[in-house]
């Protein structure tokens, strides 16, 4: 299951991180996304590394831990999406479909016009629309 | 998410925000209201470029991304894609519509054979051409936003010579 | 024919090399041996590779065997085949010979035996031995090499060569080289042939029963390892590759459960780099190979290869994945294997990697050096955290920092799950002691500044709970114990957020439990669960039965031993991530590095580091983790005394999310602020608080002020601060937006100021300030010793209206100066005359021009002949636009009536004290009237104007000024001025005083009885209705009224009513009075008065009006009344008429100008006057001609004396010439007779008043100056 999804602006701020786990360590995963931008800029900046999924803003799997799975995800606006799971053994086509619809959630969220561009989501509805989207992670890879 | 709003309901929108803008909040000063219709255009093309952008590749180059303002961009916003597209491959770039849908119904008489009238009548010509410059904020605006934020500053003007057409000049800043 | 195995592997460890066998057939080998091992190994040989295309090999290596050496015989041909890679990949037959009989006779039989093995590569070197000088001999040597070549060469295969002893060719080694080569090609190239053959045979029934594993092995290693003698590495390590491919997709494949391996002693410490670890023998038995063994040798057998190619980066990256794979593979099997088998192999397994790879390793591309380094960095924070943990489970968990990077990197791998937990051994009381010792000692670590945390998880979940649940459960046996306690099997990471369960990890469970019945009894597992320091022992020394590594073991004997590791792990880590792209991993545990610095009290690293740390959180803005660890850096800079740095950092915290602290940790990052800024700073630091405390102009339009006015200047100022802080000053900085060379001014706050929590309104004196448009720039204060600065703007407030485009927002202006203007407009309220004499409301109208004329004070002056009614109040009152003037006027006036002024805020009644007025403050904005009660003085009286001589009177005399001056503005600095430029404080306002009437007379009619219709006409001057009540006339001497009254017109006319501007004709008849010339003689009154008695009803608002009563007005119905005065002169008619004088008429041409013309006069004595004898000569009149000099040139006598008898009707003409001297209408000469009283005198017919001159003539030549 999604331990943790994450958006973090241009500037590697966080947008937006929310954690489904009961024990209180957020922080952790804080930590795990934060240092999974490393990863990121390194499959950015680095050309000889995003060979083929060249420009493709789903960026796959970044840390191939035993315990926790963590998927990126980087738009055309350098907004990335994280995603941590602890699932063993994830379709990719579900974490596709999973960041297609977060992105969604994002895009409808940040068209707020009450919304600062840069600033923290706050938006209640994002919150909502983002656990649904998490909860029916793997479900149904349509969708 | 399909919910839309009619063409004209736009279109009023917008001349209604210029001229409250400029008639209104900033009556007598015009450079503070094109900044701020500016502005407002900045936000809404960076949330449109946030939409538009979505599930397609990142793009590789300004190239790129100043196609894809030509292209679909301008397709979503306008329903045509941009006509033509010059550029000094020194980070200037020159977008013209040949039919700028904002403009279309601009009372400016773009006609030229009062063209050469229009030496003898410069205060009338001008204060049209300004009001429609006034117009020109928004989508100047709107381009910028999409393209900074798409991660290329740029500085955005417009170019009114020969109504309706409209040539937008895109100067990236190095 | 695994058997082979074992002959197999002595062969591959003896051999590594190709060989290259001589067939000495005439015992030469000893001669040429030493030169032709001279050319080993060859520098540069061409193979072919496996895909058939030549390569270059360097420094390929060989070795020269006699074919009657041991090594090369006796072999049986199954074995040939098998190891075939080891058999000569040339030979070659060293053969001499001088007699050509010989040859043919015993050489040549024996040379075809030989070389009719075909397998072989075989070429033949003929050495001559024949001494250069000795050319019998080398001709014979010549012959028989001829015919050798002639024998064994063939077109396409050139088999020998020659070598003289005594004189080599110089290209005889390079023929050689060249040939050995070929035969090597050649061979090679056979074989590969063959073994590639047998493989596809055997992979061709991989997935059979038949299927062994063994034989394909065997192969497969043979083709590799004849590759790799070969020097063709390439292909070795693709075979390589091959054979782990087919063996991981095949190792599982075969149901029966194989042995895994890894239980020896020593397994424990990787062995994926050295392939001789152990024989292979060993690995396999029946065909199967222990995986955890031959995996290692695979990889070992690659690596090799790899660093042959120089590809260390390869090995690194390939070792990675290789480990984590591997320790994959290791956890299905924890339950069998050792206790934690599968951390201290990961540990092993990554050190060895790193050890070999680092020092391999040779610079290469940037990116790949960048991708090098993360490598590195990975296996180090991999080992790190295997160690953290196995140090967990031996106790020393209260030693390790639970950092979020701790916690994160432990449970993003899964905790060791043995299937029994280790026991305590019967004799480790003493130890279970110590480790209590140490839990008891066990200090909660501390946050600084007294922040309260919740530490975060480093262990799964309680290591107790689960040590003891696992042992139960099993001792149980119950399945459905095993489930609910899955979460510990499925991850370590303590997040139990794993409700459902994967069916992989379901199966995985319950084959797990079924194998936990394989090593360990159960037998003492039902006892009383273990406490936490049994556990630490237990596991203690059940890792000690698994490390057999000395020095790793070390680290785990004392504290210090394993910090040093740790520290070295870490740094490891660190750097090369530093190296890498993935700085935040290597900053992160620079955080970690830090930790230990700071417990082992080396604050100066430790806070560098921090700083580092801080520096890359706050950068990103990820507070939640910069408030992890900005707590340890304000630690570390207060040990050290860093005073600024602390501040800040303290600042830094306060301006954290509101979130992250608990509220009375805040106020103590405050008060540790406050402390600070009041203790002795030997150096006052500039902290910067704009993340704390923000401004901002109060919304709504700028202040505006006018060119030279003071102000106050409200701001809004947002503090962060958790509670009440008193700022012992505050200043604000204005800067000018238009004219830079304005800089900054400083308003400071004149006393303390406490700032609550939020929003604070603070209200500054604004000292007059230069034209222009003002932002505010720098916010400065000082708390204590300490001086803070903060350059932002208000975003902690609320999003005000566009905050939304803050970063587009143009700085707000907060002050507007304006240039000098008109700030009031004083003007007087009406045009119109006043009358003259009586006390009038004169009005002055102030008008600001939006500006306030709070406590203005007007200084009135009136000019000559005027004087204000002291005695009289001041009225003022709003003023309205003359169209309401009236209704305003009614209002104020019902006012006055009722006498409640107070109502009504916009009347009021003013005094002056010593020419001072100051204004109410409801007059501050809105433009009003001042009523000022006036009297204009003129003594004299109204002169009234006949018909026959209208008098002018000018407008000048009516009129007088009023000068102004008003001082108000904020501190009076302002006075009014009219203009600004103009130099004089006053103002004078012009009032104009007038008559109410102008009067003028004439006679109506002559009555043949005497009696005079004397007209009074009068004309109202002002612009108010008159009515006359009553008007009598005093008539000068000479004059008496008809009626013998007082002289009044018939009392039924009034009373009169004149409006405004309009005319009135009063008729008197009066006649003359008989009167002797002696009572003449005192004649008293020249002219005669005029009284009227009237009354005035106007509007002061519009011009003259009721005279303002000094005392308070009676009822309105009790109208005073007003007299006035004008005097009036009455010309007596002529009675007796002794003379005539008549103007003859002008010459019909009309008069022009420089024109003669003789004016003629004719005198007629009406009668003669016998009684008066008075003048002797009467029969001559004196005579006198008057004109206006300037208007008329005359000629001949003005005066003079003419004849005319005293006879009645006797006549004369006196004419005169004279030329006009102007054009227009002039009065013509008069003629005068002096000697005879007017009243004798008829003009009869009259002369004109007045004769039109016309200009001069062009052609006249009159005139022309000479």
């Amino acid at each position: 299951m999604i331990v943790c999804v994450a958006v973090v602006g241009h500037q590697n701020n966080p947008l937006y991180i929310q954690s489904f786990t009961e024990a209180d360590d957020a922080l952790k995963l804080h930590h795990i996304v934060h240092c999974s931008l490393d990863v990121v800029d390194e499959r950015v900046n680095n050309p000889k590394k995003s060979g083929p999924t060249l420009n493709e803003t789903f960026l796959g799997l970044l840390y191939p831990t035993e315990n926790y799975k963590v998927y990126g995800y980087l738009t055309n606006t350098k907004v990335k999406f994280i995603l941590v799971t602890t699932d063993l053994d994830v379709r990719d086509a579900d974490v596709r479909n999973f960041f297609r619809r977060f992105h969604a959630a994002y895009v409808d969220a940040v068209s707020n016009p009450f919304h600062v561009p840069g600033k923290k989501i706050t938006s209640r509805t994002f919150a909502e629309r983002v656990s649904t989207i998490v909860k029916s992670f793997g479900s149904s890879s349509a969708g | 998410m399909g919910r839309e709003v009619s063409e004209s309901c736009v279109d009023s929108l917008l001349t209604e925000m210029v001229s409250s803008y400029c008639d209104r909040f900033y009556a007598n000063k015009p450079d503070l209201a094109a900044r701020r219709i500016e502005a407002i255009g900045f936000q809404v093309g960076l949330q449109l470029s946030e939409r538009y952008t979505m599930e397609r590749p990142r793009f590789s180059d300004h190239l790129e991304a100043i196609k894809f303002i030509c292209k679909d961009f301008w397709s979503e916003l306008f329903k045509k894609q941009i006509d033509n597209l010059k550029t000094n491959h020194r980070g200037t770039f020159v977008l013209q519509d040949n039919r700028f849908r904002w403009l279309a119904r601009m009372s400016v008489d773009p006609s030229p054979e009062n063209g050469d009238l229009s030496q003898d009548n410069p205060p009338a010509e001008n204060k049209a051409a300004q009001a429609t410059s006034m117009h020109l904020y928004f989508p100047c605006g709107i381009i910028r936003g999409a393209l900074s934020n798409l991660g290329i500053p740029c500085a955005v003007t417009a170019d009114i010579s020969n109504l309706p057409a409209c040539s937008f000049v895109v100067r990236i800043k190095a | 024919m695994a058997n082979f195995l074992a002959q197999f592997h002595t062969i591959k460890n003896s051999s590594d090399h190709l060989v290259i066998a001589v067939e000495d057939v005439s015992d030469l080998w000893p001669i040429v041996k030493s030169e032709f091992e001279g050319r080993l190994p060859f520098k540069r040989a061409s193979l072919n590779n496996k895909t058939r295309n030549s390569v270059f090999v360097e420094n390929l290596t060989a070795e020269f065997i006699l074919t009657t050496d041991s090594r090369l015989r006796s072999r049986f041909p199954l074995e040939q085949s098998l190891f075939w890679f080891r058999e000569p990949y040339a030979t070659v037959v060293l053969v001499t010979c001088e007699d050509l009989d010989e040859f043919r006779t015993i050489l040549k039989p024996r040379l075809k035996l030989i070389v009719q093995n075909d397998e072989r590569e075989w070429f033949i070197v003929f050495v001559s031995k024949a001494h250069p000088n000795n050319d019998q001999a080398t001709k014979l040597a010549k012959k028989v090499y001829a015919k050798l070549e002639v024998e064994f060469s063939s077109k396409k295969r050139e088999r020998c060569c020659k070598l003289d002893i005594h004189s080599p060719e110089a290209n005889f080694w390079e023929d050689l080289e060249s040939k050995i080569m070929e035969s090597i090609r050649n061979t090679l190239d056979r074989r590969v042939q063959f073994y590639e053959d047998e493989i596809r045979k055997l992979s061709e029934q991989r997935l059979m029963p038949v299927w062994n594993f063994c034989n394909f092995f065997i192969l497969k290693e043979s083709l590799a390892f004849m590759f790799e003698m070969a020097h063709l590495f390439e292909d070795a390590l693709r075979e390589y590759d091959e054979l782990e491919l087919c063996y991981l997709e095949t190792v599982n494949m075969t149901g029966k459960l194989r042995d895994f391996g890894g239980l020896d002693r020593g397994d424990d410490q990787a062995a994926l780099l050295n392939p001789g670890s152990k024989p292979l023998t060993q690995i396999v038995q029946d065909d199967s190979f222990r995986e955890f063994e031959f995996r290692q040798y695979l990889f070992s057998c690659q690596s090799k290869l790899l660093f042959k190619l120089k590809r260390a980066f390869e090995v690194a990256s390939r070792g990675y994945s290789f480990i984590i794979s591997f320790s994959k593979a290791l956890a299905l099997r924890e339950n069998i294997l050792p206790f934690c088998m599968r951390e201290v192999w990961v540990i092993t397994a990554c050190l060895a990697l790193i050890n070999a790879t680092a020092s391999q390793y040779k610079d290469g591309p940037p990116d790949i050096e960048k991708e090098f380094y993360r490598l590195q960095g990975d296996l180090y924070s991999l080992c790190r955290v295997k160690f953290m943990r196995l140090a967990y489970l031996v106790g020393f968990g209260t030693e390790i920092e639970r950092s979020p990077v701790n916690s994160a990197l432990l449970s993003m791998l899964p905790w060791p799950k043995p299937a029994v937990w280790p026991l305590v051994p019967p004799d480790a009381s003493s130890e279970v002691l110590v480790k209590e010792k140490m839990i008891l000692q066990e200090t909660p670590r501390v946050k600084h500044l007294g922040i309260q945390r919740k530490p975060l998880p480093l262990e799964p979940s309680l290591l107790l709970r689960e040590a003891n649940r696992r042992r139960a459960s099993l001792s149980a046996g119950n399945m459905v114990e095993m489930f609910e306690g899955r979460p510990i099997f499925n991850d370590g990471s303590g997040s139990d957020a794993s409700t459902k369960i994967s069916p992989s990890q379901k199966v995985r469970a319950s084959s797990m439990s079924r194998t936990n019945s394989s090593p360990g009894s159960f037998e003492s597992s039902i006892d009383r669960p273990m406490r936490l320091a049994e556990i630490y022992v237990a596991a203690e020394h059940a890792l000690q039965r698994t490390i057999s590594n000395t020095d790793l073991w070390k680290s785990f004997s004392s504290l210090e031993e394993y910090e040093k590791k740790y520290l070295e792990l870490t740094k490891g880590a660190a750097d090369n991530y530093h190296h890498s792209w993935w700085k935040r991993h290597g900053v992160v545990l620079d955080g970690e590095i830090a930790a230990v610095c700071f417990k082992h009290g080396n604050f100066d690293l430790a806070a560098k580091s921090y700083e580092k740390v801080c520096a890359l959180y706050a950068g990103e803005g990820w507070q939640d983790l910069l408030a992890e660890v900005l707590p340890s850096l304000a630690e570390c800079q207060k040990i050290l005394n860093d005073q600024a740095g602390y501040l800040s950092s303290c600042v830094r915290l306060l301006s954290l999310d509101k979130g992250l602290f608990l509220t009375k940790e805040r106020e103590a990052f405050q008060s540790e602020v406050l402390r600070l800024a009041h203790s002795e700073m030997k150096d006052p630091v500039p902290l910067d608080v704009s993340s704390l405390i923000t401004f901002s102009g109060n919304p709504g339009p700028p202040l505006e002020l006018c060119d030279g006015d003071p102000g106050t200047l409200s701001v809004t100022v947002w503090s962060g601060f958790p509670d009440d802080i008193t700022l012992d000053s505050l200043s604000l900085t204005l800067m000018a937006t238009y004219n830079g060379d304005e800089g900054v001014k400083a308003l400071r706050c004149p006393a303390a100021i406490v700032l609550k929590p939020g929003r604070n309104i603070i209200t500054l004196p604004l000292p007059p300030q230069k034209p222009g448009s003002y932002v505010l720039g720098v916010l400065t204060g000082q708390i204590g010793h300490l001086r803070f600065r903060s350059h932002s703007f208000s975003k902690g407030g609320p999003a005000d209206s566009d905050d939304f485009m803050i970063y587009e927002k143009p700085t707000r202006p907060i002050l507007k100066v304006f240039k000098p203007r008109a700030l009031v407009d004083l003007t007087a309220a009406i045009s119109s005359a006043l009358l003259i004499n009586e006390p009038q409301w004169v009005g002055i109208i102030v008008r600001p021009i939006n500006y306030s004329l709070k406590g203005a004070i007007l200084h009135v002056d009136t000019g000559p002949g005027l004087k204000i009614e002291e005695s009289h109040v001041i009225e003022m009152q709003s003023y309205v636009d003359v169209s309401q003037s009236a209704a305003d006027m009614a209002k104020s006036d019902a006012a006055q009536k009722e006498g409640s002024l107070a109502v009504d805020k916009n009347f009021e009644q003013l005094r002056l004290h010593d020419g001072r007025i100051e204004f109410p403050n409801w007059a501050n904005n809105v433009t009003s009237i001042l009523w000022i009660p006036i009297r204009a003085i003129s003594d004299g009286l109204a002169r009234g104007s006949s018909s026959v001589s209208p008098l002018r009177q000018s407008i000048v005399d009516g009129m007088r000024t009023i000068a102004l001056k008003l001082v108000f503005g904020v501190s009076h600095n302002q006075i009014f001025e009219r203009h600004c430029h103009f130099p004089s404080f006053f103002q004078t306002l012009a009032v104009h005083f007038t008559d109410p009437f102008q009067v003028s007379t004439r006679i109506a009619d002559k009555c043949n009885d005497g009696t005079l219709l004397l007209q009074v006409i009068l004309q109202s001057e002002v612009k108010a209705t008159l009515t006359i009540n009553d008007a009598w006339l005093d008539l000068q001497d000479g004059f008496v009224h008809t009626t013998k009254g007082d002289g009044r017109p018939t009392s039924g006319f009034f009373p009169l009513v004149i409006s405004p501007h309009s005319r009135a004709a009063i008729l008197f008849s009066i006649c003359l009075e008989m009167s002797n010339a002696e009572d003449e003689a005192k004649a008293l009154q020249p002219e005669s008065i005029l009284n009227i008695n009237y009354g005035i009803s106007g509007d002061r608002t519009t011009g003259a009006h009721p005279p303002v009563a000094v005392e308070s007005p009676g009822p309105k119905g009790a109208r005073q009344d007003l007299i006035f005065r004008s005097s009036l002169v009455l010309q007596r008619p002529v009675l007796d008429p002794c003379l005539a004088v008549g103007f003859l008429p002008l010459p019909s041409g009309g008069l022009r100008v420089g024109q003669l013309v003789s004016m003629e006069w004719r005198i007629e004595r009406l009668k003669d006057f016998e009684e008066n004898e008075i003048s002797k000569h009467n029969n001559e009149v004196l005579y006198e001609v008057g004109a206006n000099s300037d208007n008329w040139m005359l000629a001949g006598r003005k005066r003079g004396h003419v004849s005319l008898s005293t006879k009645q009707g006797s006549r004369i003409v006196i004419s005169i010439l004279c030329m006009p001297l102007v054009a227009g209408y002039v009065r013509p000469p008069q003629l005068g007779l002096p000697d005879v009283d007017e009243t004798n005198i008829s003009c009869n017919p009259a002369g004109p008043h007045l004769v039109c001159v016309l200009p001069p003539a062009l052609s006249s030549s009159f005139c022309i100056p000479a």
